[in-house]
């Protein structure tokens, strides 16, 4: 219990209480304090365990960069609501509100008394890298034991496990110039960008405009003054609470902005977060230093922080860290800080820095303060577990020591320009040795950095140290560097003995720098260590890479509106309604929707497709194809170009005709297929699979404008222009012929494989006579606002000959029935046309088409290769499961040799038995042969058919 | 806190989504769907090869519009032309008519605010998109063509099976 609230002071509304609770326990702050301040006012130095020894821990820093201090945030309006808890939060980075309820982390049974911390008396066992040597063995353990017991061990808060209720907004925005940072260099940029009339945005992540100069009560004027400029000009949005998070190719800037989350629940209304994409023209990044904590042995006693930190408390919000302040200082800032603090009311009994010499004005300035000045000392020890009893400082580090009751440490190691976004956008870095860091130096966007993120900014000097020098060697101490991840100096140096010589090897080896914070606060001092151990110099060891997003972001705020029922555009035929309202039950087809068959009664799947089946086969049904992809190929070159598109000829296709069309990848495996008509010599109707239809479309244009664009020809996207109504069965010619006007239906003038243009219930139709059924049958194609009044006119016109709307089910089994492959099940992208059983469908004697040449390689001709063929289970009854494995031995010992594998499986009412298509070795070769099916617990028998076809050999039914 | 989080079956829930005829959004912003209107798909090697075929002329610079015709890209125009026009179907010519006037639906997007509502899932810098120009984008992972008409107007053309999504999606906008 050492911080409290000073009596005046801070920018705080004392007249503005807040009630909130910490762990169940109630607190009081005010409007404008963070979670942290007022925890910290309210005597609270324990904020969480640390990730790997549970060792107690206090706030750090009071920025984003602040590692230790996360917390459970629960916004559930009327008690929990885990859906509203975002675990992780930065305690420094909550804004207060009436009735937050946090909760701290990673303990367990208390924050107080921590089984856990049971790891911090065992350190020694857990050294870095320990993972990586203790669990590797036995292998299975690794899954079973040790990684669930480590993650339930070494944890940061628990992810909520009901759906968020929350939404999300997302917007682009553009401008001329974004200045990322609100304080005083960011403010005067987005000024002197907005002078002349730019669009301007300005980005800052705090809940006021100000950044470091909020810390600085002499500034605070300048802060307001210049804030109200801004909001005076129209070209100016200036977004308070918003994140710059990534910063990508070509002034893409990434951002979240929190709309609702500073507000109390209650009050919370509309988006709780928005996603700003931000185009700029140029970028001003304005985001400032962070201090560097100092490295000895006690460093992460709650109690023990930032010097920044310490003043940001007292100043900004009020709060004194405790009742007897030391400050620990190798940097001028330190001795500044100490003089706000005491101009605050804060009680610095000691100023102590490493250095022999220190400005004489800043030396005298703390002394007149009353400030005791200890030069060329270190911190070497500290005492208390929960909060800081005391400090032992050393002359030198390694002299006479002496012991000091204070109950907070502060630190003022140097400062660190933040370079993250800067780095995303791979400008490069310079090391300056007087900031004992990276500043950014050549920029490769049209981008630069202003103010102390740019090392243009007065923070007085200082040394760059990798620990302080203390009386104990490296090993016996524990000096922390990345507090969040648990790294100790001492990693840090047996990194190095093991072995390491590259930062990115050691940051590795050790996870400094890895944690949710990304090194913000440990990058550096890591740098240092490693330096010292090795004996080279800080430039020598590299740097690790910079990566979005800055601090981190809730998926909410990335999906933006994409969620729930606008998750993705679900794409519904103009007939969806109809099969809708019939109780159709649907099935997913890449973006559409398809109905998948009609139940009537309570009919289960399989009586559906049966009764849909036969219906087709004996009678007459309908489908609705309007999925399949179309695309019009026009112009003079059009068949020649389908002609080097597609395996077999097209360039007598005469027109009226249609054509099954095969497609190849280059590497000569069948990508796609589909029928395909001649309207006339310069215009055809192409169609492709479902899920092909964008992909084909690409290819083809693709191929258009890379390789033969001497060809006039043009390809354009038909799909959804036409609806398709598949009408098929021995009387599907009576069903349509009464609706039909203009087209000649007889089977002389309209043969299989044709197309005619004319009306159909007085609508313009493209009527292609084409079978996927194997059936006499017709694809009525009708421009799409037709298609639904069409659709019923058949379905009414087909009443008399007992027509059944049938579904993709259904389709399966009458295709599958027919031997029809379905590009995509039957092949899996390693089938060539003769694997498929499709060499038919190839043109010899034609000089060239895509994938011709791959199909002359001589694996693509080797024997052994798998082929499509037919599987007929032994017992009837017995349906494959597709995807099963397909074997010549199950007495082999496991692993099996497999043969292939089951790609279409079905029951076929019209044969009373199941048939299945498969892709085995050798398959044509194994006509007749018996192979086997294992499953658990069993093995299928099932003889191989060379041929797919299983009904209608000669296709006597088409042609009728 | 329960042991699994509840997800329905993968996006289900958009199959309610259906088109309407008007919308007002809170900021003001209006969405009407247009009535089904005669379009053509045009593509030619030059805007001359293809105005000699249909004899009109055809804008020459990729986001112009002439005439209810736009150019899209090097070789290619939408014409949205005036009712009652009939574009010719240029056979034996080197171009490529194709009508598309049942493939997509038009909504047209009206307000002071409609340029912010369409940026909200636009990446273009359409406060910066001149009055008569009309280019093919997207909103957020659906291909639109917008064009806009007023200051205050864009009419944005959706295929059919996209269009619900877009609809409700432009509804969901919030101008913060």
């Amino acid at each position: 219990m050492s911080g409290y609230r000073l009596p005046a002071g801070g920018r705080i509304n004392r007249a503005a209480p807040l009630d909130f609770t910490f762990d169940g326990r109630a607190h009081r702050g005010f409007a404008g304090d963070s979670l942290a301040s007022a925890l910290v006012a309210s005597g609270q130095m324990l904020f969480g365990r640390s990730f790997k020894y549970h060792r107690p821990r206090g706030i750090l820093g009071m920025g984003t960069e602040e590692p230790n201090a996360l917390v459970t945030v629960d916004r559930g309006e009327t008690g929990p609501g885990w859906g509203r808890a975002t675990p992780n939060l930065r305690a420094p980075s909550v804004a207060l509100y009436q009735g937050l309820d946090a909760q701290s982390q990673n303990r367990f049974p208390s924050l107080k008394f921590d089984l856990g911390a049971v790891n911090d008396r065992l350190g020694a066992l857990f050294p870095a890298g320990f993972y990586n040597k203790t669990f590797m063995w036995p292998r299975s353990a690794w899954e079973k034991l040790y990684e669930p017991a480590i993650r339930r061990m070494a944890g940061l808060g628990a992810s909520p496990a009901t759906r968020d209720p929350d939404h999300y907004d997302a917007t682009y925005a553009h401008c001329e110039v974004l200045v990322v940072g609100g304080g005083l260099a960011g403010i005067d940029a987005a000024l002197a960008a907005a002078q002349g009339g730019s669009r301007v945005i300005l980005i800052d992540e705090q809940e006021e405009l100000g950044g470091g100069a909020l810390s600085d009560q002499a500034l605070w004027g300048e802060v307001a003054d210049k804030a109200m400029a801004l909001r005076r000009l129209d070209n100016v949005t200036v977004l308070t609470r918003t994140t710059a998070f990534g910063y990508y190719h070509q002034n893409f800037v990434g951002a979240v902005e929190q709309l609702t989350d500073h507000l109390a629940p209650g009050e919370a209304k509309g988006a709780r977060e928005r996603l700003w994409r931000i185009r700029a023209g140029e970028v001003v990044l304005a985001q400032g230093a962070i201090e560097r904590p100092l490295v000895f042995d006690g460093n992460d006693v709650p109690g023990v922080m930032l010097s920044s930190a310490g003043r940001t408390l007292a100043v900004r919000y009020g709060v004194a860290v405790g009742r007897a302040v030391a400050v620990m200082a190798v940097h001028d800032s330190g001795w500044r800080d100490a003089l706000a603090l005491k101009a605050a009311g804060v009680n610095v009994v000691a100023l102590i820095d490493l250095r022999a010499q220190v400005a004489a004005d800043l030396v005298s300035a703390v002394r007149a303060a009353g400030i005791a000045v200890h030069l060329g000392h270190a911190v070497t020890g500290v005492s208390g577990r929960h909060g800081v009893s005391g400090i032992t400082f050393a002359a030198d580090g390694t002299g006479h020591s002496q012991q000091l009751a204070v109950d907070a440490l502060l630190m003022a190691g140097g400062w660190t320009p933040t370079v993250h976004l800067w780095s995303h956008a791979k400008g490069s870095l310079r090391w300056d040795a007087g900031w004992g860091a990276y500043l950014p130096d050549v920029p490769q966007e049209n981008c630069r950095a202003v103010g102390a993120g740019a090392g243009a900014w007065d923070l007085g000097s200082g040394l760059a140290l990798g620990t302080l020098p203390g009386p104990k060697p490296i090993w016996q101490t524990k000096a922390f560097v990345d507090f969040q991840n648990d790294v100790k100096a001492r990693d840090i140096d047996l990194a190095v003995r093991e072995g390491m010589r590259s930062i990115e090897h050691i940051k590795r080896y050790t996870t400094n720098g890895m944690a949710t914070d990304q090194g913000k606060t440990s990058n550096l001092n890591g740098l240092q260590i490693a330096s010292g151990s090795l004996g080279r110099a800080v430039t020598d060891i590299g740097l690790t890479t910079f990566r979005p997003p800055y601090t981190p972001q809730t998926f909410g705020a990335l999906m933006g509106h994409h969620k729930d029922a606008l998750f993705q555009p679900i794409r519904k035929t103009v007939i969806d309604g109809w099969a809708d309202a019939r109780g159709a039950v649907f099935e997913n087809v890449a973006q559409w929707r398809r109905a998948r068959y009609f139940p009537q009664g309570g009919e289960d799947m399989h009586a559906a497709v049966a009764r849909e089946c036969l219906a087709v086969r004996q009678n007459v049904g309908m489908f609705d194809a309007s999925t399949l992809g179309k695309i019009e190929v026009v112009g003079p070159d059009a068949a020649e170009f389908l002609n080097r598109m597609y395996t077999n000829p097209w360039k007598a296709l005469a027109p009226g005709r249609c054509r099954y069309g095969l497609l190849l990848r280059e590497d000569g495996f069948i990508t796609d297929d589909g029928v395909s008509a001649r309207l006339a010599p310069d215009r055809f109707h192409l169609t492709t699979t479902t899920g092909g239809a964008a992909r084909v479309l690409a290819m083809m244009e693709d191929y258009l404008q890379t390789e033969w664009s001497d060809l006039d020809v043009w390809l354009t996207s038909t799909t959804e222009q036409w609806a398709v109504i598949a009408v098929q069965g021995p009387l599907a010619r009576e069903v349509i012929a009464p609706l039909v006007e203009g087209i000649d239906l007889s089977r002389e003038a309209f043969p299989h494989m044709a197309i005619r243009e004319g009306r159909i219930c007085g609508v313009p139709t493209r009527l292609f006579r084409v079978s996927f059924t194997g059936e006499l049958g017709y694809e009525v194609n009708v421009p799409a606002e037709h298609g639904r009044m069409v659709w019923e006119a058949i379905h009414a016109a087909g009443q008399a000959h007992g027509i059944t709307p049938y579904g993709t089910e259904t389709m399966h089994v009458l295709r599958a029935e027919k031997g029809y492959v379905i590009v995509g099940q039957d092949t899996d992208g390693t089938l060539t046309p003769d694997d498929a059983g499709m060499a038919w469908a190839v043109g010899a004697k034609k000089p060239d088409f895509v994938g011709k040449r791959s199909l002359a390689r001589p694996d693509m001709t080797a024997p052994g290769r798998k082929q499509l063929v037919g599987l007929l289970t032994e017992d009837p009854n017995e349906v494959l499961e597709e995807g099963a494995q397909i074997v010549a031995d199950p007495a082999q010992p496991v692993p099996m040799t497999m043969l292939g594998h089951v790609t279409s499986s079905y029951h076929s009412a019209t044969l009373g038995r199941s048939i299945a298509m498969a892709v085995i070795a050798d398959g044509r070769a194994r006509d007749g042969q018996v192979i086997h099916v294992p499953m658990p617990g069993r093995t299928i028998r099932a003889r191989v058919t060379a041929s797919t076809v299983f009904y209608d050999a000669q296709g006597s039914r088409l042609d009728v | 806190m329960s042991d699994a989080i509840a997800i329905p079956p993968l996006a289900v829930a958009g199959t309610d989504l259906a088109l309407e005829s008007n919308a007002v959004l809170p900021g003001g912003v209006t969405l009407t769907l247009e009535p089904p209107a005669s379009r053509w798909s045009l593509r030619a090697r030059t805007a001359e090869a293809l105005g000699a075929v249909i004899g009109r002329a055809v804008p020459t610079r990729i986001g112009e519009t002439l005439d209810g015709i736009a150019c899209l890209g090097p070789d290619e125009w939408l014409a949205d032309p005036p009712a009652g026009t009939v574009v010719p179907d240029g056979a034996g010519q080197p171009v490529s008519v194709v009508d598309v006037s049942a493939r997509g639906v038009v909504i047209r997007v009206e307000g002071a605010s409609a340029a912010r509502v369409l940026c909200s899932g636009c990446p273009l810098d359409l406060e910066r998109f001149a009055v008569g120009r009309a280019t093919r984008t997207v909103f957020e992972t659906v291909e639109v063509i917008v064009w806009r008409e007023q200051a205050d107007m864009f009419r944005v053309f959706v295929w059919r099976s996209f269009a619900p999504w877009l609809w409700h999606a432009l509804k969901a906008v919030q101008l913060g």
